[in-house]
């Protein structure tokens, strides 16, 4: 099928397309590319960079070895009755996922799938295509939200260590705040150190928020010219109009797969532009967060999920070098509304909001050690990476880091200025 | 011996801890005695020939006489049900409940990890591959038809009471040419009355009545009469556009009972009062519930999965308690409980406990509860089961002909 190529395609990509590459691709592994290459504009650095690895990666395949990367995928295409689906080769929708996920096949796909992505890694490594360098994930937990000491960092099975924080000099913005945006005016802050001399993109740095002090602290350093870096700010609250006309057309969906994915079809083309604050306008950010309440994940839903989800997926997308998260307090089911209906709960039941401090300490819990292990999936944060989770009600953090990082158990409380310091140490 | 290790699920404190927990037949043979005692049976008498008692004293009905309750609880994994933390999340199922059960801690989905085809799976004996969100019927007869073909029995003797939104009424019977609909089940939503409540007030501006229990009851039963029940994806009594009046009272007495028992408001609430009021007006001897609270795990709130766990253990022992009370049911009855999958594991690309679509442990490995008349004794079977040896077993309690299936008998099961 011809496809109109975005015009700022590298001229390699564009000779391996003109060549009749992507005919040549198992149909099942269409989708995937097409909708990757016609989302160009969209895509973040990394992301260019892995589709263009790929796709120069199986062109450059002499026939026998590209024949032999995609037999399996083929035979077991063959096997599915891949041919005789209704199945959209030029963009991932419900039923090709349906159509896949039903059939017994499904998983050994999913391996034969994967095993060609490996393939196209290890390349990437092999040529030195992959660069290395230090990031830093950092989480927190505010204040009020109540988390028990004895039990805090369990989930995290001993993969790190528990430092105790002097949490004095912290205002009333926040721990996380302070840490990012409270360094004296004359010194690079901890979001300069994580830029990197290469790559300008704000892509490199993400804040991603549950409520909105943390974003509105940003947004004020940015204003005063604290700092010349521009990470990519997500704040679930200040997103409130997105989200919610989002929501209100996907409650709209039937049962009907072909209806979902027209309405899909439509939220993929809808103008989504005025929905966005000023710090979600650029093409890529609003695209990201369409595709990310669009992925579900309780994205629409909750703030803490907003958080994790987004972070998972900025991880996986962008690859930063910095991504810092901060959870919130969400409010407890209403009733007769409860696990029903969460659209917009005060919407429909106009009984006040009772806030679940509990309930969602342990929310973040489980979900900062989720964006953790969502890092840990992927190649770059699996040695030189740091990730510190702060728990403000215990004045604790739980630090995961490679032997290199100078921090160590301390039984002393440790400031904010001197972690922050050693992060900017390590991030440079 | 490590009761957490792998390959071996942490029993509660009812059942003694130790090898015999774990064992066969054999063994259990040899220490059935220290083993009723340790489960608690042997006090005050012995309950099992207690139960097979009073099952003898009441009338049978159709087929064996025989009664079959299963209840699904959607996804949750063994982490957060029977493993070492997880037991505090199912006070009542590993309470004395367990003392009395039938336990498979290995109980495993093969098929599809989705509601709509694990939930098929179950109640045909066959993996079933279908549109997940309910578009097909299962391909091949499900329990409810095999009983009332083979038995002869009316529509009011099969009914299921689901929560999940992904089911639609053709779980009730299957595409099979030689069953289909006119053997298939009753099947409700209960939640689905409510979400329609809930849509109508908001479209209608009267959202001020979701704050008041008496309104909330209005709207409920308005929502009930004043739209096509069909549009509530129920299939009850094969009636075209209206409740058949015997069910409207049940319905009604369920949405009373839920709105005015001054307690929790779910969905899955609501599905335990119609089930209660079902078995009391109906009595049917094939009951199928499925809970669904626990899919709160989708949108990303683990307290709230781990709330949605409790709640259905509760109302499993709820409905247990209504086994016993009732005597259409008592001393005749299996009860079986058991999650539909798992969840996905943490750290994995379908980030954990969100999900239950990875083709991993954590997902497929789950349990099986049974109680009631067909177990004879308790014990905890090591041996992996699976989803599919369900309907066989459950078919040849009631006394159906057997059908063939992928799914094999259980034997430890006795009618």
């Amino acid at each position: 099928m011809e496809m109109n190529l975005p015009g700022d395609l590298p001229p390699q990509l564009q000779q391996a397309i003109g060549s009749g590459l992507l005919q040549r691709l198992p149909v099942t592994f269409q989708p995937f590319v097409h909708q990757q290459l016609s989302e160009w504009d969209f895509l973040f650095p990394n992301e260019r960079r892995s589709v263009q690895r790929l796709l120069l990666y199986v062109n450059s395949l002499p026939p026998t070895q590209f024949n032999a990367l995609f037999a399996p995928l083929l035979q077991l295409e063959d096997k599915m009755g891949v041919r005789t689906w209704q199945f959209s080769t030029t963009e991932q929708t419900i039923l090709n996922a349906s159509l896949l996920a039903r059939s017994p096949y499904y998983q050994q796909w999913r391996q034969a799938v994967q095993n060609v992505f490996d393939a196209s890694d290890a390349y990437a490594l092999k040529t030195g295509a992959s660069v290395a360098r230090r990031r830093l994930v950092l989480l927190n937990i505010p204040a009020y939200l109540p988390v028990d000491k004895a039990t805090a960092w369990t989930r995290w099975q001993g993969i790190g260590f528990v430092q105790p924080l002097d949490l004095s000099a912290a205002h009333a913005s926040g721990t996380l705040a302070f840490l990012l945006f409270g360094e004296k005016a004359a010194s690079p802050s901890l979001l300069q150190a994580a830029q990197q001399p290469d790559d300008h993109s704000p892509a490199q740095a993400w804040i991603i928020d549950a409520g909105d002090n943390l974003i509105r602290a940003a947004l004020q350093d940015q204003a005063a010219a604290h700092s010349t870096s521009t990470p990519t700010l997500l704040g679930y609250k200040r997103l409130d109009t997105y989200r919610q006309n989002f929501s209100n057309e996907m409650n709209t969906m039937r049962r009907d797969l072909v209806d979902a994915d027209s309405v899909y079809d439509r939220l993929r083309k809808v103008d989504v532009r005025p929905w966005c604050p000023p710090e979600a306008s650029a093409p890529s950010i609003r695209e990201f967060l369409r595709a990310l309440y669009l992925s579900g994940n309780g994205a629409v839903i909750f703030g803490n999920s907003f958080v994790e989800w987004g972070a998972s997926e900025a991880l996986r997308r962008a690859r930063p070098s910095l991504l810092t998260a901060q959870f919130d307090l969400r409010s407890k089911p209403k009733p007769f509304t409860g696990v029903a209906v969460f659209d917009n709960p005060d919407k429909v039941n106009p009984l006040p909001s009772v806030d679940d401090p509990q309930g969602s300490a342990l929310d973040a819990q489980m979900l900062s050690l989720y964006i953790w292990l969502a890092a840990l999936r992927f190649t770059e944060y699996q040695h030189d990476t740091v990730c510190i989770c702060m728990a403000e009600s215990i004045a604790e953090a739980y630090i995961v880091a490679p032997p290199q990082f100078s921090l160590q158990r301390n039984p002393r409380p440790l400031s904010i200025d001197t972690l922050r310091q050693q992060l900017k140490t390590w991030l440079a | 011996m490590e009761s957490d290790s792998p390959d071996r699920t942490p029993i509660p404190a009812a059942l003694p801890c130790t090898e015999k927990a774990f064992v066969t037949e054999p063994e259990l043979d040899r220490s059935k005695r220290d083993f009723l005692r340790a489960a608690g049976l042997l006090v005050a008498g012995s309950l099992l020939p207690q139960l097979k008692a009073q099952s003898q004293q009441e009338p049978l009905t159709v087929g064996s006489g025989h009664k079959v309750i299963v209840v699904l609880i959607g996804g949750v994994r063994r982490a957060e049900t029977f493993s070492r933390e997880g037991l505090a999340n199912l006070p009542h199922l590993t309470g004395p409940l367990f003392g009395h059960c039938l336990f498979y801690p290995h109980t495993r989905n093969e098929g599809v990890t989705a509601h709509f085809n694990a939930i098929s799976s179950v109640l045909t004996g066959n993996w079933q591959r279908v549109d997940d969100w309910g578009k097909l019927a299962p391909t091949t007869p499900t329990l409810f038809e095999q009983f009332r073909k083979d038995l002869r029995a009316g529509r009011s003797d099969t009914w299921m009471v689901a929560s999940n939104k992904a089911l639609t009424s053709q779980i009730g019977a299957s595409s099979s040419p030689h069953f289909g609909p006119k053997y298939g089940a009753n099947v409700v939503f209960p939640k689905q009355l409510m979400l329609m409540a809930v849509e109508e007030a908001l479209r209608d501006g009267r959202t001020a009545s979701m704050a008041d229990r008496a309104r909330v009851q209005t709207e409920l039963q308005s929502a009930l009469e004043g739209s096509n029940y069909e549009g509530l994806g129920w299939n009850v009594f094969d009636a075209s556009d209206q409740l058949d009046p015997r069910v409207r009272g049940t319905i009604e007495s369920a949405i009373a009972g839920f709105v005015h028992n001054d307690g929790p408001t779910s969905g899955d609430e609501l599905t335990f009062f119609m089930t209660r009021e079902i078995m009391r007006k109906f009595a049917p001897s094939v009951l199928t519930v499925v809970f669904s609270d626990v899919e709160a795990a989708h949108f990303g709130s683990y307290a709230m999965h781990l709330a949605g766990i409790r709640t259905v253990d509760r109302l499993c022992a709820q409905i247990w308690q209504e086994v016993e009370q009732n005597p259409s049911y008592r001393g005749q009855t299996t009860l079986l409980i058991l999650p539909e999958f798992g969840r996905d594991p943490d750290g994995s690309s379908t980030n954990g406990f969100f999900n239950h679509r990875a083709n991993e442990e954590s997902t497929r490995d789950t349990w099986m509860l049974a109680l009631g008349a067909a177990v004879d004794r308790p014990q905890v079977v090591e041996r992996p089961i699976r989803h599919v040896d369900l309907c066989p077993t459950l078919a040849g309690l009631l006394g159906c002909k057997p059908v063939e299936m992928q799914g094999v008998r259980l034997p430890e099961f006795h009618a």
